[in-house]
């Protein structure tokens, strides 16, 4: 079909969306421009936004960090069992071989007092103490149990307590116990940060919307003409949905380079903290996916606050 | 096309600005609301473009009648209608070519179709060479002729002007005047209000003549000395 045989409405209708295409892009460039004609203001917001979205990402941060250190720490949850000083080397290895018949235990491995020294010298600071100590080494033998793996933390316990009972036994000293705690703790964390990210979020919202609802008023005489002229209210509103986007996915980007600033300044300690752990810490990074989520997020966001207000600004506008 | 049938308007907690006020202006016609000072003039144009809503009565534009117009349908309206403010209510921090573009962007006409339909309208009201710059390096007569560019750049059936020439001296309004009848001649209903009589009785049309928000006169174009 050729473009003179095309009926009229289909191609006014085509003229249309083309016009409509058109002011979209209008409104996308002056509203940009709007924005960097008061740089200042803009800045602000856009700080404002950057640094109330950029906290939860920190605490993300922290929480992925110390997750992963868990996960690396915890990763072989074992039950040391601490005995009496006064007992020798060979009732430790028969208790050993009597607790690696159990079902509950994978293995069991001994640890003499001079073993347990010589650990304790390699941490930070204790060099000092453990060669006043040379002599008279006062360490008992120690026993690391390890459960046998996906046992529940009903049956660990009950290991534990068994352990608790020998006659041989001083301490018993459950590292599943800690890793419990820690997921749970973990878990608390997580709920915060979601909740603290929704307040942060609608904190956003409020901020984008106050400032489009300072642009509307600035700007009403304008607005008072456009509607005079017969421009529609998406018409009218279009600019300022836009400076919503701006302003949201600016604020979000802003907030994805300082949580990276944050995880680049803290990448010496946590290596410094790796390496005393015998490079067993894998901490964790942001997703690259949230750090392009959190823009996209914001720009949304930045767009329903910007509807919302100018919805209510010019509901009386006529 | 305008029609007004026993229309009144009262603003809330006011007096009747308009009473019971029935007159016509045909297609193509050319006609002058005068009177003095709050007898009604502006109200009678805000009720056609539909800024006020009579309290009673009926108007009819273009054949619509107002009363079915509801929220959503004066945009619409108003694309028809060609409006020149006393006070120009142009854009002053875009162009004499944006401003009279404005109209056109509005109502999704196409850049190349846009740019020519302003270029001839600016031509007509001879201020082409200042489409490059800004409402407030021209004088109060030019951006009153830039104002009624932008009202006639839409090829509006219906032109309403309210007190155009308010703010001109003599020399001015008379070539403003001018310019609306030259609109009449191709075809635009035009409406004008003012109380400037000297100024009307120069033009020799249709003279309806308000007080206190009552018709008392409508006088046609030959009878007007
Ligand atoms: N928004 C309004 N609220 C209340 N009264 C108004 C309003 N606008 C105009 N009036 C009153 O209506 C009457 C007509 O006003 P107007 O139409 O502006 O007259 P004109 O344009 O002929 O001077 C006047 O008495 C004026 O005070
Ligand atoms: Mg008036």
């Amino acid at each position: 079909m050729t473009e003179k045989a095309a009926p009229r409405s289909e191609r006014s209708q085509a003229r249309r969306f083309a016009g409509w295409r058109e002011h979209h892009g209008w409104s996308a460039a002056a509203s940009l421009r709007r924005l960097g004609g008061r740089p200042l203001g803009t800045l602000m917001t856009v700080a404002v936004l950057g640094l109330a979205l950029a906290l939860p990402l920190a605490f993300y941060l922290l929480l992925a960090n110390v997750q992963s250190m868990g996960n690396a720490l915890g990763q072989n949850p074992a039950v040391s069992v601490f005995l009496k000083t006064d007992q020798a080397g060979a009732q430790a290895n028969l208790l050993a071989g009597e607790l690696r018949g159990r079902a509950d235990v994978a293995a069991v491995t001994v640890k003499t007092p001079q073993q347990g020294l010589d650990e304790l010298a390699t941490l930070q600071g204790f060099s000092g103490a453990v060669h006043a100590l040379d002599d008279a080494n006062p360490l008992p033998w120690v026993l690391v149990v390890q459960p046998r793996t996906g046992l529940d933390a009903a049956a660990v316990d009950k290991l534990v307590e068994s352990l608790r009972g020998e006659r041989a036994v001083d301490l018993v000293q459950d590292s599943s116990q800690w890793r419990q705690r820690l997921d749970a703790l973990l878990d608390v964390g997580h709920r915060a940060v979601l909740v603290l990210a929704g307040l942060l979020a609608l904190a956003a919202l409020l901020v984008v919307g106050n400032t489009v609802r300072t642009d509307i008023a600035s700007r009403s005489e304008e607005i008072g003409v456009l509607m005079l002229l017969g421009a529609s209210r998406a018409f009218v509103r279009r600019p300022y949905l836009y400076a919503g986007i701006w302003y949201g996915l600016f604020g979000g980007v802003l907030a994805s380079l300082l949580a990276m600033a944050i995880e680049l300044a803290l990448a010496g300690p946590a290596a410094e903290l790796d390496r005393a752990y015998g490079g067993r810490l894998m901490l964790g990074a942001l997703p690259w996916w949230l750090l392009l989520a959190v823009p996209l997020a914001a720009a949304v966001l930045g767009w329903v606050g910007a509807r919302l207000v100018s919805a209510w600004q010019l509901r009386k506008a006529a | 096309m305008i029609r007004f049938d026993q229309v009144s308007k009262r603003y809330e907690g006011g007096h009747e600005a308009l009473s019971q006020l029935s007159f016509e202006v045909a297609a193509g016609e050319m006609a002058f609301v005068t009177g003095h000072s709050g007898a009604g003039k502006s109200t009678l144009l805000k009720l056609i473009a539909l800024i006020e809503r009579p309290s009673h009565g009926q108007i009819v534009v273009e054949g619509q009648s107002l009363a079915k117009v509801g929220r959503g349908g004066i945009p619409k309206l108003r694309r028809r209608l060609g409006m020149v403010f006393q006070d120009h209510r142009l854009l002053m921090d875009r162009t004499v070519f944006a401003n009279v573009e404005l109209p056109l962007t509005i109502g999704g006409i196409a850049p190349a179709e846009r740019s020519r339909r302003v270029r001839a309208a600016l031509e007509k009201v001879g201020l082409l060479a200042y489409e490059r710059q800004l409402p407030d390096s021209l004088s109060t007569g030019e951006q009153q002729r830039v104002g009624i560019a932008r009202a006639i750049v839409a090829r509006p059936a219906v032109l309403i002007a309210d007190e155009p020439t308010g703010n001109l001296d003599p020399q001015l309004a008379v070539e403003i005047m001018g310019l609306f009848a030259e609109f009449q001649d191709i075809g635009t209903t035009v409406l004008v209000a003012s109380h400037d009589l000297p100024l009307i009785k120069r033009m020799h049309k249709r003279v309806v003549v308000l007080d206190h928000g009552r018709l008392v006169a409508d006088i046609p174009g030959e009878e007007v000395l």
